[in-house]
């Protein structure tokens, strides 16, 4: 925990309190350290190697990216015996074009995408992926779309954790159009997130 | 007047462990699985759904979301979280089921400490403007609690070792348990202290675990089981934030719980009590009347397994397992949240 001031406001000047009110600032920092789960390490192994891998569910048979170890519909285990590759090509499914306004922590000063890819063999999105080389004004749900790997002496695991989040990002730059003709939408409806 | 027929038919718990590879969820799976089948309910059946969790613990906001997938949330089920203990997630699905349109609900409790450094994760938990700040841990406002138990004359630190020595020993026969054997109070009274007067051995092991409970009620609960735990009260009173505001050597709100839930003082053949440092057990036995022989913790307690946001579901499981296979007809569960014993539930549970 650390008590600090920053040259950003936290709080919008017009709210700020009469200068006579004692003010404190709390700002507080939580430490976590863990391994990767055992499906996560396997997963983000492959990732370095150039491979995607999910968990295919034996009762249903919907592909999770990465794979939790169950299947959330069905409720029974997965292991690694359950793993399945998936294609780096897939499907934008949904997106949001964020206009970033200065709060703390805001890194971003341009408009960026934040987009859902539903690989090919998989069930379940990718989700807050970066999309590159094409105009925002031309991204759009339906578009396929291709990984734009790191160079594989760039690549770490650094991007993975349990938490589930930016689960590729260490691995993959971002996805860019690949050309193919847009997919149906009837394909991907049931994935829109 | 509360309802009576209300039972815990099912139930099941993971091995508690100082750092489990998997994942919250995973740890969730297989005993949501295992405390519905051992009722012979299946998933789809169950009215209502009620989770206890801490997003703090591994530091994943909306944590408690993903829990939710160990219940098979689709299609949507009705459901509800509390960032408590299990225990009061229990509550909450005790107090739907008496509304009567439903008669079964599923209730679990899970937590990982071992990704967050405790002492630093729960000062947070205090008020933000004096105690939060200072970092104050919940292991030195037990020590504060133990040090104005000894002032008192209420206790001493040999009293704290002996607590200790029963618990492991209890712990031996407790397949879940993470510290466990035969230790003498002289050996233990050696060790140095780690929060003057407290030594490691009055303070909880880290935990991470999970535990389920299936409840049902009335004709429903005898089809389920063939001798279910029956809640005959339960009840939660919470006491003042601020440690410094309340007498930490006893436990009033303990007290007024164990009486709204109907607790005469009457013979209790198993009693399973929250209490995560040793000095606390004194506490709690006297705030509830408990004599001496009493069959305190027959599983260890949490200075044996100390899953955080199931601990106190735990305890309830404990009795209620004994009561289910036959070996107790009376029973007292006790869970705790916030710190030094600030908010406490006592759930009086007996078979048929
Ligand atoms: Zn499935």
């Amino acid at each position: 925990m650390s008590a600090s001031t920053s040259k950003q406001n936290l709080v919008p000047k017009e709210n700020l309190v009469p200068k006579e009110t004692l003010v404190m600032e709390h700002l507080v920092s939580l430490t976590y350290s863990e391994e990767l789960t055992p499906v996560l390490d396997r997963y983000v192994d492959a990732l370095i190697d150039g491979r995607i891998v999910g968990h295919k569910c034996p009762s249903c048979g919907r592909v999770y990216v990465p794979g939790k170890g169950y299947c959330p519909i069905c409720v029974v285990p997965t292991t690694a015996a359950d793993e399945i590759e998936v294609s780096d090509h897939g499907t934008l499914t949904g997106f949001t074009i964020i206009t970033p306004v200065a709060y703390y922590g805001q890194t971003e000063t341009e408009p960026f995408v934040y987009a859902s890819v539903l690989l090919d063999g998989s069930d379940s999105n990718l989700g807050g992926q970066e999309i590159v080389g094409v105009p925002h004004d031309q991204i759009r749900s339906g578009m396929r779309v291709r990984a734009v790997w790191k160079a594989k002496t760039d690549r770490s695991a650094e991007g993975v954790s349990n938490r589930g989040w930016g689960s590729v990002s260490s691995v993959i730059d971002a996805f860019e159009p690949s050309g193919e003709p847009d997919m149906d939408r009837a394909k991907y409806e049931e994935h829109i997130f | 007047m509360a309802v009576t027929d209300i039972a815990v038919v099912g139930y099941a718990q993971t091995p508690s462990s100082r750092r489990a590879r998997e994942s919250e969820v995973q740890l969730l799976v297989p005993i949501v699985t295992e405390a519905l089948q051992r009722s012979g309910l299946d998933r789809r059946e169950v009215g209502f759904t009620c989770a206890g969790s801490c997003d703090y613990l591994t530091g994943g906001p909306f944590a408690f979301v993903s829990n939710l997938e160990a219940a098979g949330a689709w299609p949507p089920i009705s459901e509800s979280h509390v960032e408590m203990d299990g225990a009061w997630a229990l509550y909450e699905a005790w107090v739907r089921l008496q509304h009567g349109d439903i008669d079964t609900a599923l209730v679990f409790g899970s937590g990982k400490s071992s990704p967050s450094i405790p002492a630093e994760m729960w000062a947070q938990q205090l008020d933000p403007y004096y105690l939060a700040p200072l970092g104050v841990d919940p292991a030195s406002l037990a020590g504060i609690q133990a040090r104005a138990l000894l002032d008192a004359g209420k206790a001493t630190e040999r009293d704290f070792a002996r607590v200790v020595v029963r618990n492991r020993r209890n712990a031996k026969d407790n397949p879940n348990a993470q510290v466990a054997g035969d230790f003498s109070v002289d050996e233990l009274l050696a060790a140095p202290y780690v929060r003057a007067p407290l030594r490691k051995h009055d303070l909880p092991p880290v935990s991470d675990g999970a535990v389920a409970v299936v409840l049902a009620r009335g004709d429903r609960a005898r089809a389920l089981c063939e001798r279910p735990a029956w809640i005959r009260g339960l009840d939660h009173r919470i006491e003042v934030h601020q440690p410094g505001m309340r007498d930490l050597t006893t436990s009033a709100s303990t007290t007024l719980a164990a009486r709204k839930a109907g607790y005469d003082g009457g013979p209790l053949d198993v009693i399973e009590l929250s209490s995560t440092f040793s000095p606390q057990e004194l506490i709690l036995r006297d705030a509830l009347g408990i004599d001496a022989d009493s069959n305190v913790n027959p599983s260890g307690g949490p200075l044996a397994a100390n899953p955080v946001m199931a601990t106190g579901l735990v305890r309830i499981v404990e009795v209620a397992q004994r009561i289910v296979e036959g070996t107790a007809s009376r029973g007292l569960a006790h869970a705790t949240g916030g710190q030094v014993l600030q908010h406490n539930l006592v759930c009086l549970m007996e078979g048929d």
